[in-house]
């Protein structure tokens, strides 16, 4: 027991002195920078691997988080809106049995004081079959105020033919997609068949005034979009809406207007952020998360064994060399730092030059990398087939933070059996 | 042989050097059979779920239904077509399905609806949907009325057992059509979108709503699996012998989303691999070149003594794939063993992650699967890299002129 205590003060003092060693002394460290570049081609080697590490996992990374953020944007900008607000209810029963029946007049008052609001705009949502002279299918209509819809979404940028809508009576606007299922083109005649609010069959005849194409393949193979007052004559609603969708000035702000909202409207409405809207999109971010950090622990894992396997090499064919600095009156704290300050330079050095090859990765595609030859199966899962990486600061500091620590364990080894060596010993060694 | 011997021997002068490197290279082969498994499995798992839940392995239409998916495009359902399909080689079972669109209403709420009509026996040699029912029943073979909802779509109709809809379509013969269905049973799809949109009846049910007698859709098609969905394919092109009034496709081109998904998904997962394989790679390299410069006098001693450059060169890159070779194969005695026992117990997903693999359409159940290329392209990779790694030190070794070799220290 005595003999423990002992050797945990002993080891106390020793990593003191390193720790002492390790900050204080500027000659260690000009000596570990020479000691690193002895040997330059293994250090370039390993600088290679670091930094091949280094950059592929910032890229992929960066790639990955492009994905998602477009993933993300391509929801809100085509149709979620960064808050949505219903009838209680809404949410577990969507449907118009579900609506606002003041128009949304309370919730357009609040949102017309509020901060951080950039537009709103009501919609009217249900299901019904469209049916053209060819073919039928069902749709979800979507019933929406042109104007303010287009300071919502970009829908009235994705008509790739025909128009927008623009107040002229019974005018429908649907995806490509649907367009060539029904087979029905710009100026065609469709039925829209659906129930009104009292429950009873109600139908309608529009002309197709645009076709549209987004980056999500659910909307453009299955959603119609039509002009409020129709759909609200359709359901027979009065001027009762479905929702009112939301757009911020700053996303990350969300969270204080919807309670903010919750506070102002009360117990009468449901008010959601898009994260709420989208539970899947949230679970899909965070998933995306944990493979980044699987694919950071794998990657790290096999450098520190390149890392440690340098060191050791350095330091086993220097045992002499130690030898003869600690028995001319070098401390063993000392070497310790030494050895330290030489595996944090080579990872410093890995570190730069990954970097550097990031950065010309980046660089190379700034534009983006286009995908649009697998394009549909991005679209099925709401993904533009263009992706631009993104890199955020986190997955800088990651790998770096993560290949110091590397390094220093990775050579902490070799270095402590470094200074424990007796220089009569060492000395004896070739 | 001597060779053999000899760079063995040169692998283990340094222990502790080779003992890193090959710890390394395990990690490695083992990350690669693993997540190469795990993706495998999860691909193929997406593909017998999609196959199993609505495509076939390969399905057979009336030309240009694939491209149009409207009722105008039919089969003709006739014992010719029977014996055809009875007599393909390979077919292990088929169902005849009438598909369209309806509008389904109960009370004031109503949703659009894909209309499955299906003979239930026949279905069930072909997809799982029977066994998918929540409660209830499946729909009855004889035109009865009773209808199938998804989970979602009854909860969002607010219909249970019992309830009585309104189903409202068009038929073929473009007249209105509509009818009431009493709900039968709930089904629960993994697919999200299917499970709130899909409503099953019966085919006989179908083929009288959407005045389609003796006609269907669709034929979808059991093969043994997706690797042998082409060869059916085949065989039953054949058997129909040329009629151009019927289209057979695959699963690959019935879903043409799914495998670009898988795709993508593949491409993510070895640009990571490649990754991990080069850092090792350069572990190899580093290694190699480390013992081939501390023998350069040794090295020279050879040279001196007659052994022909070219052996040298050998030897070090036997020294090389041994190195690698230890490695690969301690990974996988390591790897194999872990993908057999997940492979033979899957793992079930819970919370968060089982509602993202709905968004996929699947259960949620990680499955791994090791397919023989796994192991073999490990090893092609691994060793690979090792020949790449050790031709810049075997060339300097080989190159070294006795007389300056002798002279370094």
């Amino acid at each position: 027991m005595k003999d423990l205590q002992r050797r945990l003060r002993e080891d106390g003092v020793f990593v003191r002195a390193v720790l002492l060693a390790f900050e204080r002394d500027a000659f260690l460290r000009r000596i570990a920078w020479r000691n690193v570049w002895r040997n330059g081609r293994r250090t370039v080697v390993v600088v290679i691997a670091i930094a091949v590490g280094i950059a592929g996992t910032v890229l992929s990374m960066a790639i990955n988080f492009g994905m998602v953020v477009q993933m993300v944007e391509t929801a809100i900008a085509t149709d979620l809106g960064h808050l949505q607000i219903h009838a209680r209810g809404y949410e577990d029963d969507p449907g118009l049995a579900r609506r606002l029946d003041d128009g949304g007049r309370m919730g357009i008052a609040a949102l017309d004081v509020a901060e951080n609001v950039t537009a709103w705009a009501p919609r009217v949502r249900s299901d019904g079959l469209l049916t053209s002279p060819r073919a039928s299918a069902g749709v979800s209509v979507l019933a929406i105020d042109p104007e303010r819809e287009a300071r919502i979404t970009v829908l009235a940028d994705s008509v790739t033919q025909g128009a927008y809508l623009d107040g002229e009576k019974r005018r429908i606007l649907i995806g490509e997609a649907l367009a060539e299922r029904l087979r029905v083109r710009l100026g065609s005649k469709v039925v829209l068949s659906a129930t009104d609010v009292r429950g009873d069959l109600a139908g309608e005849a529009f002309r197709v005034r645009g076709l549209f194409r987004t980056p999500s393949s659910e909307l453009n193979r299955s959603t119609v979009y039509l002009q409020l007052e129709e759909a609200q004559r359709l359901f027979a609603m009065g001027d009762a809406i479905s929702e009112l969708a939301v757009r911020t000035a700053d996303r990350d702000r969300v969270v204080g207007l919807q309670r903010h909202l919750v506070e102002e409207l009360g117990e009468g409405v449901e008010v959601r952020n898009w994260e709420q809207l989208a539970p899947l999109l949230v679970y899909f971010v965070d998933m995306f998360d944990q493979m980044a950090w699987i694919v950071y622990a794998a990657v790290f894992i096999a450098m520190a064994f390149g890392i440690a396997n340098v060191m050791l090499m350095s330091v086993f064919e220097r045992t002499r060399e130690i030898g003869v600095i600690t028995s001319i009156g070098m401390s063993g704290p000392r070497v310790v730092a030494m050895v330290t300050w030489e595996s944090l330079f080579l990872v410093g050095v890995g570190l730069v030059a990954g970097f550097v090859l990031s950065a010309t990765g980046l660089f190379l595609l700034r534009d983006g990398i286009d995908l649009s030859r697998w394009g549909e199966g991005l679209n099925s899962m709401g993904v533009p087939s263009t992706i631009v990486p993104v890199v955020r600061t986190k997955d800088l500091v990651a790998p770096t933070v993560v290949a110091a620590v590397t390094g220093i364990l990775a050579g902490l080894w070799p270095a402590v059996r470094a200074s424990r060596a007796r220089p009569a010993e060492a000395l004896r060694h070739v | 042989m001597l060779e053999l011997r000899l760079a063995w021997r040169n692998v283990w002068r340094n222990r502790r050097r080779t003992g890193l490197t090959v710890a390394a290279t395990v990690f490695a082969v083992t990350l690669v059979v693993v997540f190469v498994a795990m993706a495998a499995g999860l691909h193929e798992k997406m593909i017998e779920d999609a196959v199993r839940l609505q495509s076939g392995h390969v399905a057979a239409a009336g030309r240009g239904y694939f491209e149009e998916r409207t009722l105008d495009q039919f089969l003709e359902l006739d014992q010719e077509l029977f014996d055809e399909l009875d007599g393909a080689p390979g077919v292990l079972g088929w169902a005849p399905r009438v598909i369209s669109f309806g509008l389904l209403s109960k009370d004031t709420d109503a949703r659009g609806v894909g209309v499955l009509g299906v003979d239930p026996e026949r279905e069930s040699s072909v997809t799982t949907l029977a066994g998918r029912l929540k409660r209830g029943d499946f729909v009855s073979a004889e035109a009865s009325r009773g209808i199938v909802l998804g989970e979602r779509l009854a909860d969002n109709l607010d219909a249970d057992l019992g309830d009585v809809l309104l189903l409202f379509s068009q038929s073929y013969s473009l007249e209105t059509a509509y009818d009431l269905f009493t709900v039968v049973g709930v089904i629960k799809f993994p697919d999200i979108t299917m499970d709130r949109s899909v409503a099953v009846i019966s085919l006989a049910d179908a083929q009288a709503f959407f005045a389609y007698e003796g006609r269907a859709s669709e034929v979808a098609v059991l093969a043994k699996d997706a690797d042998h969905a082409a060869a059916v394919a085949a065989s039953l092109r054949t058997a129909i012998d040329g009629d151009a009034q019927v289209d057979v496709r695959t699963w690959d081109k019935l879903m043409p989303d799914l495998v670009q998904f898988i795709f993508i998904d593949d491409a993510g997962m070895y640009i990571m691999l490649v990754i991990l394989v080069v850092v090792v790679g350069f572990g190899i390299l580093n290694t190699i070149l480390m013992s081939v410069l501390e023998r350069t006098r040794e090295l020279g001693v050879l040279l001196a003594l007659g052994l022909r450059p070219g052996a040298v060169f050998r030897l070090v890159y036997v020294e090389s794939l041994l190195l690698a070779g230890v490695g690969l194969l301690i990974g996988l005695a390591i790897g194999i063993p872990i993908v057999l026992y997940l492979q033979a117990n899957p793992i079930p997903l819970g919370g968060d992650l089982a509602q993202a693999t709905e968004l996929f359409g699947m259960d949620p159940v990680m499955t791994w699967k090791l397919k023989p290329m796994n192991p073999i392209g490990s090893c092609i990779t691994i060793l690979g890299v090792a020949a790449l790694a050790a031709f810049y030190p075997a060339l300097k070794a080989a190159r070294g002129r006795p007389v300056d070799a002798l002279r370094s220290v």
